[in-house]
């Protein structure tokens, strides 16, 4: 009997959405902590804004990692969802529920109208494009006073959900749910019919247009997707800080964005989790409590660059890889891969 | 014998070049039909104009669809025959109508399993909404099943099955040139084009790729299209073949009348001097 109920557990901890409930689970213990002052609240802090940080990256990895995309606009989408979700619940005051949908629906909207121009060009041409619709929200941001307060920042409150004022911990449990629904979504679209499109578009065009795939279609839900999570990741953003300045939104922190994807690993979802980690809580958490390395100003932004560069060229498949690298040397093999070889060479003999 | 493509006077030019010149051919139904011709007289670029790759400059591809198909599709024949002129419409549109193709260079997903690889084939048969997709709702995941028992026979069918859930990039070229021939079967094809199903295969592999090639005719009741460089593959395994040099019309017969072609002779050993 029991050996029947570990069978089955065992086979539920391999299904990716336990995986994703149970590390939920595990990251909703931290308020807890905190609150009991084991752990410290800007920890807390820093942390929840890994997981902000980790729901855009996975929008980015949709399109970096599987669609073979790039955008530089990471940043002003994010930010465009954060005043967004300001302006809705602080100026219009219709609440968190209507303010969120608002953060997820219009930069969604605006990044297929952006998508629809721009991913008629490819490559270096795309990430020129995006960077410019970047830096074009970015100086709305500053000069769009009525709705952003410009250079002075936009200052929010905690959100009432349910009723309930919500305080720092609780916002970032509300960050948790988020990101394990957001882990389920992305899980739910790579691996199935929207997955392989993607998959057969960045391997080849022409491959997959004989093979049906409407492929400015896929870019274009890719890129929605893209947007819709750094709109998502900028009204967390707001409601957990309950600030925002234009001077948040720029280049840097799309390019950190794509650090995270690419030292993550590319098309992976927990490894885009511990490349956000690495990339925003590393500098944070240690860097800056060195001594005399702490003090170099501009430091998460060399530490990444360095990061960058150490894995494209010693660990391509970033952290993901690495973690397989590892978990492959500790299994024995089994005897039926000879097996198999002789199989293989048998078929295509 | 009813006839599932028909090409007629087809002509493309790349800066004044006419890499296809004024050909018209015809293709029976379950009939395997050969393309050949010398390097660079144009076989892969009539392929890509009959799937519309490229754009002819002058001439139609009229294809022969089955009615229930177009009924799907919510769509109408071009002509009285039954047939829709494929000249104009988009590439990824192609597939729909039951002709599909492969790669001269394999083109299949690295990082892919193998029946994942074959799915894609599937891809324009997917009814279920983007939504009930993302959601992963009863629809989308009976679908999903449904599919990959057929991805499943396909690649039993040709004989490699036993690797479905392998990552299709690290295996060898013979498996992943029969991988590719097994997408094609996802989509209940008419018409099967393969460019150059030999290249880089060895002489055994070759022998078998006949066979394949005639048990896909038989089992799938379709036609197929090749172009081909062994001629040993190509006079044993099709029915007729049309020969072609510089984009050109030459020949067109059963094998032995194209071995017998003075015609065909001259476009590959050059004019005889003793002649």
């Amino acid at each position: 009997m029991t050996s029947t109920w570990s069978a089955a557990a065992r086979r539920a901890l391999k299904n990716s959405h336990v995986q994703f409930l149970i590390l939920g689970a595990a990251l909703l213990l931290l308020p807890v902590l905190s609150a009991n002052g084991i752990i410290k609240t800007s920890t807390l802090s820093t942390l929840g804004f890994v997981l902000i940080y980790a729901i855009v990256a996975m929008g980015l990895n949709l399109l970096l990692g599987y669609s073979g995309l790039i955008s530089l606009g990471t940043a002003g989408f994010m930010g465009l969802g954060a005043y967004i979700a300001a302006y809705v619940q602080d100026n219009l005051r219709l609440g968190f529920w209507v303010a969120l949908l608002a953060a997820l629906v219009i930069p969604t909207i605006i990044g297929i109208l952006v998508g629809v121009v721009s991913l008629r060009v490819r490559s270096i041409y795309l990430a020129i494009a995006t960077l410019c619709i970047s830096e074009i929200l970015l100086k709305t941001f500053e000069q769009a006073e009525w709705f952003t307060r410009g250079t002075a920042g936009k200052q929010s409150t905690f959100p009432v959900i349910f009723g309930i004022h919500t305080d720092r911990r609780f916002m970032f449990s509300v960050i948790v749910i988020a990101l394990v629904l957001i882990m389920m979504l992305t899980h739910n679209i790579v691996h199935g019919h929207l997955g392989r499109a993607l998959h057969a578009m960045r391997s080849s065009e022409v491959a997959a247009q004989a093979m049906g795939v409407n492929v400015l279609k896929y870019k274009l839900f890719a890129f929605a997707m893209a947007t819709l999570y750094a709109g998502l990741g900028g009204a967390l953003y707001l409601f957990f800080l309950r600030s925002s300045y234009p001077s948040s939104w720029n280049l840097f922190l799309s390019l950190n964005v794509i650090a995270m994807v690419v030292v993550g690993g590319l098309r992976s979802i927990f490894g885009t989790l511990a490349g956000a980690f690495v990339i925003f809580a590393v500098p944070e958490l240690v860097l800056k409590e060195l001594p005399v390395v702490g003090d170099i100003p501009g430091l998460p932004y060399i530490f990444s660059g360095i990061l960058i560069v150490v894995v494209i060229m010693f660990f391509p498949q970033g952290l993901k890889g690495l973690a397989d690298r590892v978990r492959h040397a500790l299994t024995p093999r089994p005897p039926s891969v000879t097996k198999d070889a002789a199989v293989v060479q048998e078929a295509t003999r | 014998m009813s006839e599932v493509l028909r090409v007629e006077n087809l002509s493309i030019s790349f800066g004044g070049l006419a890499a296809v010149d004024d050909l018209s051919f015809s293709v029976s139904d379950q009939e395997i039909f050969g393309l050949i011709g010398p390097n660079g007289a144009g076989k892969t670029t009539v392929f890509n104009c009959i799937t519309q790759f490229y754009k002819p400059d002058k001439g139609s591809v009229w294809f022969t669809v089955d009615p229930e198909r177009l009924a799907a599709r919510r769509q109408k024949a071009d002509n009285a025959e039954g047939q829709i002129n494929l000249v104009g419409r988009p590439v990824h549109s192609i597939i729909n109508y039951g002709l599909v193709r492969t790669f001269q260079n394999v083109e299949i997903i690295g990082e892919l399993s193998l029946v994942d690889n074959v799915l894609i084939g599937g891809h324009v048969d997917f009814r279920a909404s983007m939504l009930s997709q993302m959601l992963r709702l009863p629809r989308a995941r009976a679908e999903e099943k449904a599919y990959r028992e057929k991805a499943m026979e396909a690649l039993d069918f040709l004989g490699i099955g036993h690797l479905a859930d392998q990552l299709a990039g690290g295996q060898p070229y013979g498996v992943r040139k029969r991988l590719e021939m097994a997408r094609t079967l996802m989509a209940e094809p008419k018409l099967i084009i393969l460019d150059e199903p030999a290249a880089g295969l060895n002489e055994s592999e070759t022998d078998g790729l006949a066979e394949t090639i005639r048990e896909i005719r038989r089992r799938y009741e379709c036609a197929i299209l090749l172009v081909e460089h062994d001629m040993g593959l190509v006079m044993s395994v099709c029915d007729r073949i049309c020969a072609i040099s510089f984009g050109k019309f030459l020949a067109m017969g059963t094998p032995a009348e194209i071995q017998q072609d003075p015609l065909v002779h001259e476009a590959y050993l050059g004019e005889r001097d003793d002649v």
